[in-house]
């Protein structure tokens, strides 16, 4: 069967797609970010309460997983969106084929994140149960990685999509794509390399208030920051070695910019893990965030060059309304100053700074 | 037809994104209006200065946390996820055209998140100023969610002129907007109060419980009244075949409907009972019963609402099976297995009929339907059906099933659609053609030089049909038949024999010898059965009536005739059941009970449940019926014009010979009643009564102005030939098919369709029509009606000619072939009973 005859036909944009590739790439780094720190974090916590390493770092890392959670879950909500804009012919019918796990995905975040409120809640009263109840939280949260690793590999391994005819059940998973593991192990890698930072970056926030304990919590986090990131450059060279042939020929349309930022992720990610072995948290911090959007974009990259054979997003047809978008880029704007009013009103407000 | 359907079994059918939608839109509902329950309760709190009440706003806050925003959020990607998974079309329709819409509502939720995380962990910590603004914001970005997210699915129901420009604002504030609108908002707020209830009513101080609940309790009555006036202009916004198909054609809709409708009060006296009385014994079980109420109560808006959209995902766009209507006719012109993408046996061929049947199935039917699951199931329809009945329904859908997206497909892939429907997924129940044992009877002895007299006999039409209501519970049979005979003295000039003569008739019926004696008129002796004679066994489609005539006490003539009697009465094609005859014929219980089921549901009788106390239901008790010599009731459509008037819906096809699903001259059958010599001449049914639709609309057209009969016949608009405004009205039984529109003067025919033109009264009809002498009945010498000389039984040769054999050696008409012999004495000279009557008989094997 020629498995591209399975594609099905796209709908019509309302505006021209650079305009979706540009919001799905940056909510999706805001996605990211916050995704990594609670992925990062919850693995970090089982691991260290399974090691008997009940510290502070624990407890404040309870103290803010529900959040992560919910901004985690809201961030992923609007490149999800722009996704299937552009890509929702690839996306609806991978999620078809593995729809048992995509749909049991609102199950596992439901489970991890009241997980979450319990262990947030009642820290000091379920000692005994940190270790499974985070154990719990970072497998549920695992799972679901694993989950969206798939479908998102899945998408563009159209010729993997045939099987459906041997199994419509939605229980398929793209395991004939080799470059599954280590895709999914380099972004769990990476998740806990933020986790870890994003540790070292809250004691740094403490530290300069003036907190003397928090220099040790930094090294904590930052010796998370640096071990992971090293494995992953490993974990990230046999990716690597397992992407499609389209996207390492380096020939493709866009390979430039698949390259350049390739180079630039890795370079910044290499000076992040520099200042991070050298406790700068602050340079890490900035280092990272241009690595992971360098990685970002790249990501984007090679999933153009996956699909270069069968679809482009600059063949989508156009039937131009452009009201829609500046009535949500109006909103945006505004829903960013509420919230930026929000944040004042609660730290200017004098009760709370008496 | 773009992407492939997950298999979801028992799951299918609505059942996965009923589950997950109503909880999540009762959980959403109560993050809009629970929201302002916060911090209108906190004012109160406020203005009254009560610690208490700000202490279970405080509370309450958290419970409304992590119900609304940990439960109701991630349900609500769950809905955006199965819906991409049972519609991913419809899905991407909706995002591709409202993905700022969403877009928006995402920035409003990330609003909600941010404002009501500050709003529970800034409780007591910030100014009360700030607080409660906190708290508005939070409604604010809840309120437009709901605002946002109302435009989309009502677009889906309503979309109005988006159909014609495509506009994103015009599909947004689409014709249901704004009543949609209101009615969820005072719905939120209702449901404010039923959560408020499962807080209070833990309150330990039992003042302050007693008055939060009785404060609960205002939330959830107060907007109740303001709820109905919207629904009422929701309706109203509705357009009027969206208004019908929810209130009037969807039986399913009808718990729905008076779900909300009955719940309405009983939530509201449910709010008086809770706020009044006090014990925690029976306010804790009133909260939560309520809670569940408040659920379904939203469950049945819902189910109503998403009702009002079929058969669309989006009205008059899209098909609930993924069809846009626009690809309709390019889908039924090549079919769906060489239009959908993810079809693997794109051609039929005898080894693959089962499985693309099955494929045909997945794509067509399983986006609505479930297999074994408790909703859309479509196993208990399978059973019903027989693969010809199915056949015939899928030409239905769309129209008399006018919650169905129509059949997609091509002729052929309808057959092998209902062929795996039924004998694909019910097993056992493969069809075959019975095997038909021959019945020996042989023709009464005649000596043509010494008998004096000859008796003709037959029944007044060749095929009746019984429901054996004894056994079925269900008389929808016809009238009991009516025997006729004439005796006729052997002369030079014959002579009909009616005085000082008997005729007496012996029928061996199922139930022992049924005996008589023949009533004589002025032209033939008659006798009218009381009753449908009990059916033989073995099987056997008619009954061998033994008649005799004495003159003076001696017995002057004896024949036979066949009367055709059959049990094979298709109801149960399509109703359900098996035949209890050997598997040939006989209705049972079940069958019947599909028949009155199916009756129940489109006619809101209760024949059912009287049914099911014993009572045999007798449909000619209502439906006037002449075959019976019933009037009916007033109002109420004949018998004959109801039953093919409703099912001509059903049964769309207008090329088959679909007659045979009902009656009992199905080639593939058990009884095969049409035998006579039209049928030898490969007429069929439709060339007297014309195809299903075009018969009904006859009959519909006699009812006048009756409602029913209106909205029948608009299923039937021109299905025919003939145009139905040109198609003739007629009084059943007695407005048939004249012989002479065929046989002009009694002349071999220069057309084969007699549809259209009918006998003007009962004295034309052929079982009652003489000769143009005045004597014979034209039944006497050609037979029944259906069972024409010669008429070729398929139980033997002999039993549909057994007259003409009797007194002329062969099968033709009496008197064929210049046989005058049988009456006169001589040779005759003139065509005295009709132009032609001396010809030779033209149509021999």
């Amino acid at each position: 069967m020629n498995a591209a005859q399975l594609i099905p036909t796209p709908d019509v944009l309302q505006v021209p797609w650079g305009w979706f590739q540009v919001l799905l790439t940056v909510t999706f780094f805001m996605h990211l970010v916050v995704m990594n720190i609670l992925l990062g974090c919850s693995i970090i916590t089982f691991l260290r309460h399974a090691s008997g390493k009940s510290t502070d770092v624990n407890k404040a890392i309870a103290g803010k997983l529900p959040l992560t959670v919910a901004f985690t879950v809201n961030f992923g909500v609007a490149p999800l969106l722009f996704l299937q804009v552009l890509y929702g012919n690839f996306m609806y019918t991978s999620s078809v084929l593995m729809a048992i796990y995509w749909l049991s995905i609102f199950a596992i975040v439901i489970f991890a994140y009241y997980g979450a409120y319990i262990y947030t809640m009642n820290y000091d009263r379920i000692v005994d149960y940190h270790t499974v109840l985070t154990g719990f939280i970072a497998g549920s949260l695992l799972a679901v990685a694993f989950i969206l690793t798939n479908n998102l590999s899945f998408m563009t391994n159209v010729e993997a999509w045939p099987a459906y005819f041997n199994n419509a059940e939605g229980t398929l998973l793209n395991f004939t794509d080799r470059s599954l593991f280590p895709r999914y192990l380099h972004s769990v890698l990476g998740a806990i390399a933020v986790g870890g930072l994003s540790i070292a970056f809250y004691y740094d926030l403490k530290k300069r208030k003036g907190d003397t304990e928090a220099e040790a919590n930094i090294k904590i986090g930052m010796n998370w920051f640096a071990g992971a990131t090293m494995l992953n450059f490993g974990v990230g060279t046999w990716y690597w070695g397992l992407l499609p042939d389209s996207v390492r020929s380096l020939t493709g349309n866009g390979s430039a910019f698949f390259l350049f930022f390739l180079v630039l992720g890795t370079v910044t990610a290499i000076l992040s893990l520099i200042y991070g072995l050298r406790h700068k948290v602050r340079p890490a911090v900035y280092y990272l965030l241009g690595s992971l959007f360098s990685m970002v974009l790249v990501r984007e990259f090679a999933r153009r060059l996956t699909l270069a054979p069968w679809f482009k997003t600059s063949d989508l047809e156009v039937v131009p309304q452009y009201s829609p978008m500046i009535a949500f880029l109006v909103s945006f704007a505004g829903g960013l100053w509420l919230i930026w009013y929000m944040i004042r009103l609660v730290l200017t407000d004098k009760e709370v700074n008496s | 037809m773009n992407y492939p359907v997950w298999l979801l079994d028992m799951f299918g059918g609505g059942t996965l994104i009923a589950l997950i939608a109503v909880i999540h839109v009762y959980v959403s509902h109560f993050a809009v209006g629970g929201g302002l329950f916060l911090v209108v309760t906190e004012m109160k709190g406020l203005r009254e200065n009560s610690p208490a009440i700000l202490d279970y706003t405080k509370k309450h806050t958290r419970f409304f946390l992590l119900v609304s925003m940990v439960f109701g959020g991630l349900t609500g990607v769950a809905i955006w996820f199965t819906i991409a998974l049972l519609s991913p079309a419809g899905t991407s329709s909706l995002i591709h055209t409202f993905v700022f819409a969403w877009a928006t509502e995402w920035v409003f939720f990330l609003g909600e998140i941010v404002s009501l995380l500050l709003y529970y962990y800034y409780f007591n910590k910030i100014s009360s100023r700030n607080h409660l603004i906190l708290g508005w914001i939070y409604f604010g970005c809840a309120w437009v969610s709901l605002f946002v997210i109302n435009g989309v699915i009502d677009y889906m129901l309503t979309p109005g002129e988006w159909l014609n420009d495509n506009n994103f604002w015009t599909g947004f504030f689409n014709p249901t907007f704004w009543p949609a609108l209101f009615f969820r908002t005072f719905i939120a707020l209702m449901i404010a109060g039923l959560f408020g209830f499962l807080t209070s009513v833990n309150i330990k101080d039992p003042e302050m419980r007693h008055k939060m609940t009785r404060y609960c309790g205002i939330w959830l009555m107060a907007p109740l009244v303001f709820l109905l006036a919207s629904a009422v202009w929701y309706k109203a916004a509705l357009p009027p075949a969206q208004q019908e198909m929810i209130f009037t054609t969807s039986p399913e809709m009808k718990i729905f409907l008076s779900g909300f409708i009955y719940l309405s009060p009983v939530l509201f006296a449910g709010g008086l009972i809770i706020a009044a009385l006090r014990p925690q014994a029976v306010r804790r079980p009133m909260a939560l019963f309520l809670f569940l109420l408040g659920l379904m109560y939203i469950g049945c808006f819902e189910f109503m609402r998403e009702g009002g959209r079929r058969p669309y995902i989006i009205h008059e766009y899209m098909y609930s099976n993924s069809i846009l209507k626009a690809d309709l006719p390019e889908y039924q012109e090549k079919g769906v297995l060489q239009t959908a993408k993810w079809v693997k046996n794109r051609k039929i061929t005898p080894d693959n009929r089962l499985a693309a049947g099955s494929e045909l199935a997945t794509l067509l039917c399983l986006p609505c339907h479930s297999t074994g699951g408790p909703l859309n199931d479509m196993l208990p329809i399978a059973r019903r059906f027989t693969p010809e009945g199915f056949e015939a329904f899928l030409g239905s859908i769309g129209t008399a099933n006018p919650y169905m997206p129509p059949f997609a497909g091509t002729k052929e892939e309808a057959v092998v659609l209902a062929e795996y429907l039924t004998t694909g997924l019910i097993p056992g129940l493969i069809p075959h053609a019975p095997v038909i044992t021959p019945v020996t009877v042989a023709p009464k002895p005649f000596d043509p030089e010494s008998s004096e007299y000859i008796l003709l006999a037959g029944a007044a039409i060749g095929n009746y049909l019984s429901s054996t209501p004894e056994e079925s519970g269900l008389d929808i049979s016809f009238g009991a038949p009516l025997l006729r005979a004439q005796l006729i003295f052997r002369d030079v000039s014959p002579s009909l024999i009616l005085e000082d003569a008997t005729v007496s008739y012996k029928i061996q019926t199922g139930k022992g010898m049924l005996e008589g004696t023949m009533e004589a008129t002025d032209a033939y002796f008659e006798a009218q059965l009381a009753e449908m004679p009990a059916p033989l066994t073995p099987f056997q489609p008619f009954f061998i009536a033994e008649l005799q005539a004495e003159v003076e006490g001696k017995i002057v003539a004896v024949t036979q005739t066949k009367i055709g009697v059959s049990t094979e009465i298709g109801c149960r094609n399509c109703h359900g059941g098996r035949y209890n005859k050997e598997g040939r014929g006989g209705m049972t219980r079940v069958t019947a009970a599909g028949i009155l089921a199916s009756h129940d549901k489109r006619s809101n009788t209760n024949l059912s449940a009287e049914f099911a106390k014993g009572k045999t239901v007798v449909c000619s008790s209502c439906h006037a019926d002449s075959s019976r010599g019933t009037e009916g009731k007033p109002g109420l459509l004949s018998l004959s014009a109801a039953i093919h008037g409703y099912h001509a819906g059903f049964i769309s096809d207008t090329e088959r010979d679909v007659c045979v699903l009902c009656h009992s001259s199905n080639e593939n059958g058990a009884s095969h009643s049409f035998d006579g010599i039209h049928k030898q001449l490969d007429l069929t049914c439709s060339n007297c009564h014309g195809i299903l639709a075009e018969h009904a609309t006859s009959l519909l057209k006699q009812e006048g102005e009756n409602g029913q009969a209106t909205k029948l016949l608009s299923y039937l608009q021109d299905k025919g030939e003939v145009a139905t405004a040109e198609i003739n009205p007629r009084i059943p039984w007695i407005m048939e098919p004249d012989c002479l529109t065929c046989h002009v003067e009694f002349q071999p025919p220069e057309t084969d369709t007699a549809f259209n033109t009918w006998t003007e009264d009962g004295e034309e009809l052929f079982h009652n029509r003489t000769g143009e002498a005045g004597v014979v009945l034209c039944s006497s010498c050609h037979g029944q009606p259906h069972s024409l000389y010669p008429a070729k039984n398929a139980y033997g040769k002999e039993i549909g000619a057994l007259q003409p054999l009797q007194y002329q050696k062969n099968p033709f008409p009496i008197a064929a072939d210049k046989g005058c012999a049988v009456c006169h004495t001589e040779d005759m000279e003139d065509e005295m009973h009709h132009p032609g009557s001396l010809a030779t008989f033209r149509n021999r094997d």
